[in-house]
C-alpha cells in the first residue's frame, strides 16, 4: 500500500507537469468526445499503479517512455507529415515542395540522385543514366539554392536523405539559409547520416567503415555548438526492413547501430548528453499491424534502458527516442496499383498508434516509378484522413495494456536483446557489419520470404492470390532524360564563373585537414561557399580515406 | 544429342543502385535450381558487366536495377558483348522497370524483363530454355526419354479382396477408386511412397486385365513409365522399332495421357508410357 501511494503521487506530479506544459503547448481541443459524446481521457491507467507497470510502461513523456515521448502526444499537435519527394532538376523538385506545402504538408524531405548520394557530379562516367532519377541531383551550393528558393528555411524543417555525404549537404543547406539571413542555429531538420546501414542494407557508402565515422562523430560535435536544433543522424531501420528483415531483426540492428555511434562519439571525447539529444531513428511499417505497434513502443523502451543504465546519460533528452516513419516499399505492388493505398492506410495507422514524431506515407505506384503528382497527393491525403477523421490521436497510447501488445512488446524486446548481445561478442554493430553477420541474416530471411510467397504461403493480395487477368496499365511519372545533358553544362558553367583559385585552395585545405584530425565540418563549408562540387570534394575525401569495396 | 550442362549466369548490379534484395534472391533461386551463379555486387559499369560475364564464360547475365537507369545502362551491356563477339551471351533484366520502357529494352537485344512479381521459378525456367534453345540441345523434358517410373499396375480379381492387403498388412494408403468405363476396369491407386502401385480390377469379360488374369493370373501387369511430349515419345519410339500398342495417345485413369507398347519387342515386359504433364501443368 504504501508503495501504491508513491506511484499515485508520481502521478500527480506527472498531471501536474503536464498541465503547466499545456500552458505553454495547449491541446488541439478543450475536451475530446467520441461522437456518442463519452469523453475521451489523455491517458488511461490501470486501477493500481504498480512497480512493474512503472518500470516496464511509466507515464507518457516519462522514463522508459514505452507509452510516447510526450504526455500529451497527438492531442497537442499532430505528427509531422513528412513526404520524401525529389527528382530530376533542383528547380522540378522546388516546385515540388511548393506544392506539398500548400498542400499542408508540414516538414520536407529530400530525395537525392545516387549520383549526389555517392559523391560524384553528374558528369562523372559513373553517373551515365542516374542523374535525377531517384531524386533531385545537386552539383553544387547553386543547385542548393534553387532547390531550397522561397523556403523559408527559419520556418520549415527539412529532412535530407543522405548519408556518405551527409556533411557536404548539411554545409550547402547552412550556407544557403545563412544567404536568406537565416543563421544556424534558427534551422531545423535531419540528415539521415547513417553510414551502417548503407554497408549493411542501402548500398550508397563511399569511404570505409573509420573514415566514415569519424565524418560522422565530426558532425556531432560542430551541430552541438553551431546548429542545436539540427537532427545530426537518423539511425534508420527502414532500409534494413525493405532488405526483407522481419520486425525483430530491424529493431536489434538499428540499436546496435544506434550504439555503435554512440560509442565512436563517446570515444572522439564528446559529452553524451551533448550529442544524445540529437540522435533520431527512423523506422519502417509494415503490414503486420499489432507487431509493428510493438516494435515501435518496445524501441523507446530499449534505448531508454540503453542511454539511462549503459551509457549513464543524465539529461532526459538523451534517453528518449524520437523517429520517423515510412510505410515499407517493398509491400507494394506492381499489380493492382490501388490496393496499395489500403496497405499503406494500415501500415500508417500502426506508426501512428506506435507514437510516430513524423510520417511519410508511401504512394500506390512506387513499384511501378516514382509517384505522380495524383499519387503522391492520395499518400499524403491518408495521413490527413487518419489524423482528422479517424479519432486515433485522440487519446495517448490507446493499445496500452492489451494483453496481447504488451506481450508482443516484450518479447520483441526480449528477441531483440538477443540480438544485441550476439552483435557484441562479435565486438559491436561496426564489426558485426564488417564480417557480413548481419547482411547474412537479413538475406536468409528474405529468400525465406520469397519462397512462402511463391509457394502460396503467404499471400500478397492481387500478386499470388485474386490477380486480374486484364491489368490497366497505369500512369506513370517519367523523369526528363534529357537532364542529365542539362545538369552537366550547368556544371561546365559554375566552373567557369567560380574563383578557381579559391575553390582549388579550399579543398587543399580539406586535405590537410582530412589526413589530420580536425573537424572536417568548417572545412567543408568553405568548400561549399566557394561553389567546389560534391564531386570534387568527396574526390579529395576517397583519395585521403580510400573507398568502400563491399564484403 | 548434345549433353545437357550447368548452365552459368552473371548477376549483376549496373549503375549507382544498392538495392540488391531482388540481385540475392535471384542468385539464390538460380543456385537452388541447380545453375552456377557469379554475383557482382554493386556498381558495376556497363563495361566492367561485359567483360566480368566474357571472363566468368557466362551463358546469361541477369542485371536487376531498381533506380531508373535501365535504359541506359542495359542496352550498353548488350553493345558491349556485341563488341566483343560475345552476342551469344543471354541478356536478361529486373527491377522497377515500368511496363512502358520493356518494348525498348526488347528492342535494344534484351531478351526478357522480368517485372515484379514473378516468381523466382519461372526466371529460372526461362533461362534455361533460352540457354539450351541457343546451343540446340532440347528441353529437360524432351531430354531425357524416361523421367521416371510412374507406377506399376497389378491386375487383381476384387478390389474388395486385395486392398486389404495393402491397407492393413502393408500399411500403405489409399489415394482413390476410379472407375475407366472405356477399358472395362476399376482402379485403386495406392501410394507407395516414391511410386503408386494400381490395382486393376475387370469390370466384365471383356476387359483385358480379365484376359490377362485369365492367361496368367493375378498379379503384376506393367509397368508404367512417366514420360513427357507422349506423341513425340511413341514417333521416337516407332522410329527404333518398337510396336506399339497404341499408336495414339488415350486418356487413362488420373487424368493421364497413355500408351502401351507391345511387349513382344520390349522384352516380355508390358510397359505403359504415361504423360501426365498437362495435368500437372493445370
Amino acid at each position: 500500500m504504501e508503495q501504491n501511494k508513491d506511484f499515485e503521487t508520481l502521478y500527480q506530479e506527472w498531471k501536474e507537469t503536464t498541465d503547466k506544459l499545456m500552458e505553454r503547448f495547449p491541446e488541439r481541443k478543450e475536451s475530446f468526445q467520441t461522437s456518442s459524446n463519452i469523453d475521451i481521457d489523455r491517458l488511461y491507467l490501470p486501477d493500481q499503479l504498480d512497480s512493474s507497470y512503472m518500470e516496464q510502461l511509466g507515464l507518457p513523456g516519462q522514463y522508459p517512455f514505452t507509452r510516447g515521448i510526450q504526455p500529451t502526444m497527438y492531442r497537442a499537435r499532430y505528427w509531422t507529415m513528412r513526404q520524401y519527394a525529389g527528382f530530376g532538376s533542383a528547380e522540378e523538385t522546388n516546385n515540388r515542395f511548393q506544392y506539398l506545402l500548400k498542400q499542408g504538408q508540414t516538414g520536407l524531405s529530400v530525395a537525392f540522385d545516387l549520383p549526389t548520394q555517392i559523391g560524384y557530379d553528374s558528369d562523372h562516367s559513373m553517373s551515365r543514366g542516374e542523374v535525377g532519377k531517384v531524386g533531385v541531383a545537386i552539383d553544387s551550393l547553386e543547385d542548393m539554392e534553387a532547390l531550397l528558393k522561397d523556403i523559408p528555411l527559419d520556418k520549415v524543417s527539412t529532412s535530407m536523405t543522405i548519408n556518405a555525404p551527409a556533411a557536404v549537404l548539411l554545409a550547402m543547406y547552412i550556407v544557403v539559409a545563412e544567404k536568406q539571413g537565416v543563421s544556424s542555429d534558427c534551422i531545423s531538420g535531419t540528415i539521415q547520416n547513417d553510414i551502417l546501414k548503407e554497408y549493411i542494407a542501402r548500398g550508397t557508402y563511399i569511404f570505409p567503415p573509420k573514415p566514415s565515422m569519424r565524418l560522422i562523430t565530426d558532425i556531432f560535435a560542430y551541430c552541438t555548438k553551431e546548429v542545436p536544433k539540427w537532427n545530426t543522424i537518423s539511425i534508420s531501420g527502414y532500409h534494413i526492413r525493405e532488405a526483407g528483415a522481419t520486425a525483430a531483426q530491424e529493431l536489434a540492428f538499428t540499436i546496435a547501430n544506434g550504439k555503435a555511434y554512440v560509442e565512436a562519439a563517446l570515444e572522439a571525447g564528446l559529452d553524451i548528453d551533448e550529442f544524445a539529444p540529437r540522435l533520431a531513428f527512423f523506422f519502417n511499417a509494415h503490414n503486420e499491424f499489432f507487431e509493428e505497434v510493438a516494435k515501435f513502443r518496445a524501441a523507446r523502451r530499449m534505448w531508454a534502458k540503453i542511454m539511462k543504465e549503459t551509457y549513464k546519460a543524465q539529461n532526459r533528452k538523451s534517453w528518449q527516442l524520437r523517429f520517423h516513419t515510412q510505410t515499407g516499399g517493398s509491400t507494394l505492388t506492381a499489380q493492382q496499383p490501388d490496393n496499395n493505398i489500403v496497405r499503406v492506410t494500415v501500415q500508417a495507422l500502426s506508426a501512428i498508434i506506435g507514437g510516430t514524431q513524423s510520417l511519410h506515407t508511401n504512394s500506390r505506384d512506387e513499384a511501378l516509378a516514382l509517384p505522380t503528382e495524383d499519387s503522391a497527393r492520395i499518400a499524403l491525403r491518408t495521413q490527413q484522413i487518419l489524423a482528422n477523421e479517424s479519432g486515433v490521436a485522440d487519446t495517448v497510447d490507446p493499445l496500452a495494456g492489451s494483453y496481447f501488445v504488451e506481450n508482443l512488446t516484450n518479447e520483441i524486446e526480449q528477441y531483440a536483446n538477443e540480438y544485441l548481445e550476439k552483435i557484441d561478442e562479435l565486438g559491436g554493430a561496426v564489426s558485426a557489419v564488417e564480417q557480413g553477420y548481419m547482411q547474412r541474416e537479413i538475406h536468409h530471411t528474405s529468400y525465406e520470404t520469397q519462397k512462402a510467397i511463391e509457394k502460396g504461403e503467404q499471400i500478397v493480395v492481387g500478386m499470388n492470390a485474386y490477380q486480374l487477368e486484364d491489368e490497366p496499365q497505369p500512369e506513370l511519372h517519367r523523369v526528363d532524360p534529357s537532364l542529365q545533358k542539362r545538369q552537366i553544362e550547368k556544371l561546365g558553367k559554375i566552373r567557369e564563373h567560380r574563383d578557381e583559385h579559391r575553390a582549388s585552395a579550399q579543398l587543399e585545405a580539406l586535405r590537410v585537414g582530412a589526413k589530420g584530425k580536425d573537424n572536417l565540418m568548417p572545412l567543408i563549408i568553405s568548400c561549399v561557399r566557394s561553389y567546389c562540387t560534391i564531386g570534387e570534394i568527396c574526390g579529395v575525401l576517397r583519395e585521403e580515406f580510400g573507398e568502400f569495396t563491399g564484403i | 544429342m548434345k549433353m545437357k550442362k550447368k548452365i552459368r549466369v552473371l548477376i549483376a548490379k549496373p549503375g549507382l543502385d544498392g538495392h540488391d534484395r531482388g540481385a540475392l534472391i535471384i542468385s539464390q533461386a538460380l543456385r537452388d535450381y541447380g545453375m552456377e551463379v557469379i554475383y557482382t555486387g554493386l556498381r558495376q559499369t556497363p563495361e566492367q558487366i561485359v567483360s566480368s560475364a566474357i571472363q566468368e564464360d557466362v551463358d546469361a547475365i541477369g542485371m536487376s536495377c531498381l533506380s531508373g537507369a535501365h535504359n541506359d545502362l542495359f542496352p550498353e551491356v548488350v553493345k558491349g558483348l556485341k563488341k566483343h563477339g560475345a552476342e551469344e551471351i543471354i541478356v536478361v533484366g529486373g527491377g522497377v522497370i515500368p511496363w512502358e520502357d520493356i518494348p525498348f529494352l526488347e528492342e535494344q537485344g534484351v531478351q526478357k524483363i522480368f517485372t515484379p512479381g514473378t516468381p523466382s521459378i519461372e526466371t529460372a525456367k526461362y533461362i534455361e530454355k533460352a540457354v539450351y534453345k541457343r546451343d540446340g540441345i532440347g528441353l529437360d523434358e524432351d531430354l531425357e526419354l524416361v523421367k521416371k517410373i510412374d507406377h506399376i499396375g497389378i491386375a487383381v480379381n476384387s478390389l474388395d479382396e486385395s486392398i486389404p492387403f495393402y491397407l492393413e498388412v502393408l500399411q500403405l494408403k489409399l489415394e482413390g477408386i476410379e472407375e475407366v468405363p472405356s477399358e472395362s476396369v476399376k482402379v485403386a491407386f495406392i501410394n507407395a511412397g516414391n511410386i503408386r502401385l494400381e490395382l486393376l480390377e475387370p469390370t466384365n469379360e471383356k476387359s483385358s486385365i480379365h484376359t490377362f488374369i485369365e492367361k496368367h493370373g493375378a498379379g503384376i501387369h506393367h509397368v508404367a513409365l512417366g514420360v513427357a511430349n507422349i506423341e513425340q515419345r511413341i514417333k521416337e519410339l516407332k522410329k527404333k522399332g518398337i510396336t506399339m500398342i497404341h499408336n495414339t495417345p488415350k486418356s487413362g485413369a488420373g487424368g493421364a495421357e497413355i500408351a502401351f507398347m507391345h511387349p513382344k519387342s520390349t522384352q516380355g515386359v508390358l510397359y505403359e508410357l504415361c504423360d501426365k504433364s498437362s495435368k500437372e501443368s493445370q
